[in-house]
């Protein structure tokens, strides 16, 4: 038992860190994701072509090999990024990548009608997209991308291999010094394992009450549900309420 | 890098790309192996509450540690238990495939769902035992809609596999390194390993998707059922 009070300040400090990561990257990831999203969506062909490679190239490389990328290979080329940098670019880029493909097929599904009426009424389609689609669409996608950052908590322990000390850099310290590694792998884990827990109960707390009468609106729960039914190439969503 | 040292470099990183793949199948096969029975298991809701508080505590610990704290916690913290030895692919193998079997747990019983309760009624009213009705009725269907996700799950499985260097398996990953060693050019290296699991995953995409097509009913609804995870590298 003294084991454990001994290390927690230690592994309070890695969690400080994980918590940073998170808090930095989650929001910066949904804002690239909507941005890629209305790329594809609204832009013009080039602009989708680039928006489709980018989700391609992210999705189909490991996150891994991504950070790698960042942390290892921009310093050939004259940009040195710190380990923090590096980790909220690489989780920010990837989950950007991911959140995309939650946020367009939400933006899909809301009727065509809406923006041609919106358009009739005489606004802008930026405009339009700003204020009749993406306040729907929001909605729709709070499951898709909440799950989302659910794996960044879980990813967010990649940090550790480059060389940031966050709550597995900390935890495999302490393991290396006290050689308990089973105890601890196991504690940080079950720490993992309650952010996991609070942040999927959070987005569901969200998602409730952004969606009202989610439940009384036929129309609206059918499209939400059929949200992650249209996501292209690789379906992600899951179709129940469950988190990871 | 010369374009010759990147031309000697690659039946190296092709060799890690084997590697790879030898765990990707290792442990989405497992993962189909474990996680099938858990699926049909959790899909039934079974009355004996200690199993399914077994369910729902194997589901917690494989999906919800990070890959890499799980993969830590198997190589070095059951490796470090006296009378317990384990090589690093076999440590991997078991991570991953623990952890792939929660997640296929979890896509086979949504899947199982998806099948509409009448045609149960139906199978029952014209005599089929459960396990029939399970295995003739059920399972044709739901692991046809399950396809999809599967491809999604070699996907990230792939992508985890990524995490094996850290234990010291020589897979792609590992020798992607010992290559920017030894060619002190990380940017190259780097690119390259990136495009061949890029290209790794695209394969496997389209050959889970001619499996889909190749086995799809006609008239049967191609209802695709919503795959099991996001991101990879969790």
């Amino acid at each position: 038992m003294g084991f454990f009070i001994e290390m927690l300040p230690e592994l309070a400090r890695g969690l400080l860190i994980t918590l940073k990561l998170i808090a930095c990257s989650a929001p910066l990831g949904l804002m690239i994701g909507f941005a890629v999203a209305a790329a594809r969506s609204y832009g013009p062909r080039p602009l989708r072509a680039a928006a489709r490679a980018y989700q391609s190239a992210l999705r189909g490389v490991p996150l891994l090999v991504q950070l790698f990328l960042l942390y290892y290979a921009l310093p050939r080329l004259g940009i040195v990024l710190s380990p923090f940098a590096a980790a909220v670019c690489g989780f920010s880029l990837c989950g950007g990548a991911y959140h995309s493909e939650y946020i367009r097929s939400a933006l899909q599904s809301i009727p065509t009608a809406q923006m041609e009426a919106a358009r009739a009424l005489g606004m802008r389609r930026s405009r339009a997209v700003w204020h009749v689609i993406l306040p729907q669409a929001a909605r729709c996608s709070i499951g898709g991308c909440g799950n989302e950052i659910v794996s960044l908590v879980k990813y967010s322990s990649l940090a550790y291999l480059v060389t940031l000390v966050d709550l597995t850099g900390a935890g495999k310290l302490i393991a290396y010094r006290s050689f308990r590694f089973f105890e601890t792998f196991l504690i940080v884990g079950l720490i993992y394992l309650a952010l996991v827990a609070l942040t999927s109960a959070g987005f569901r707390l969200v998602e409730r009450r952004a969606n009202p009468n989610h439940d009384s609106d036929p129309q609206r729960s059918w499209r939400c549900r059929t949200v992650a039914a249209l996501a292209p190439s690789v379906p992600m969503a899951r179709p129940g309420k469950d988190t990871n | 890098m010369t374009p010759t040292d990147l031309l000697s470099a690659l039946p190296r990183l092709i060799a890690g790309a084997g590697m790879t793949l030898l765990i990707v199948v290792v442990a989405v096969g497992g993962g189909v192996l474990f996680g099938l029975p858990l699926g049909v298991l959790s899909f039934l809701n079974p009355p004996s509450r200690l199993l399914r508080l077994l369910l729902w505590l194997f589901d917690k610990l494989f999906r919800g540690f990070p890959a890499l704290v799980l993969l830590f916690l198997i190589y070095f913290g059951l490796g470090s238990l006296p009378a317990v030895t384990i090589s690093p692919f076999a440590a991997v193998a078991l991570a991953l495939g623990l952890r792939s079997a929660a997640y296929q747990a979890q896509l086979f019983r949504s899947a199982l769902g998806m099948v509409h309760r009448t045609q149960v009624e139906a199978a029952r009213a014209l005599g089929l035992s459960q396990p029939r009705t399970l295995i003739y009725i059920l399972l044709p269907q739901a692991l046809r809609f399950s396809l999809p996700g599967l491809a999604n799950e070699y996907s990230a499985v792939l992508k985890d596999s990524a995490l094996a260097f850290t234990v010291g398996v020589v897979e792609l990953m590992s020798r992607g390194k010992f290559l920017s060693m030894a060619t002190r050019d990380t940017t190259t290296t780097y690119l390259l390993v990136a495009a061949i699991y890029w290209l790794l995953t695209q394969l496997g995409i389209s050959l889970f998707r001619l499996i889909e097509h190749h086995r799809r009913i006609p008239g049967l609804g191609s209802s695709r059922i919503a795959g099991s995870r996001g991101n990879g590298g969790g």
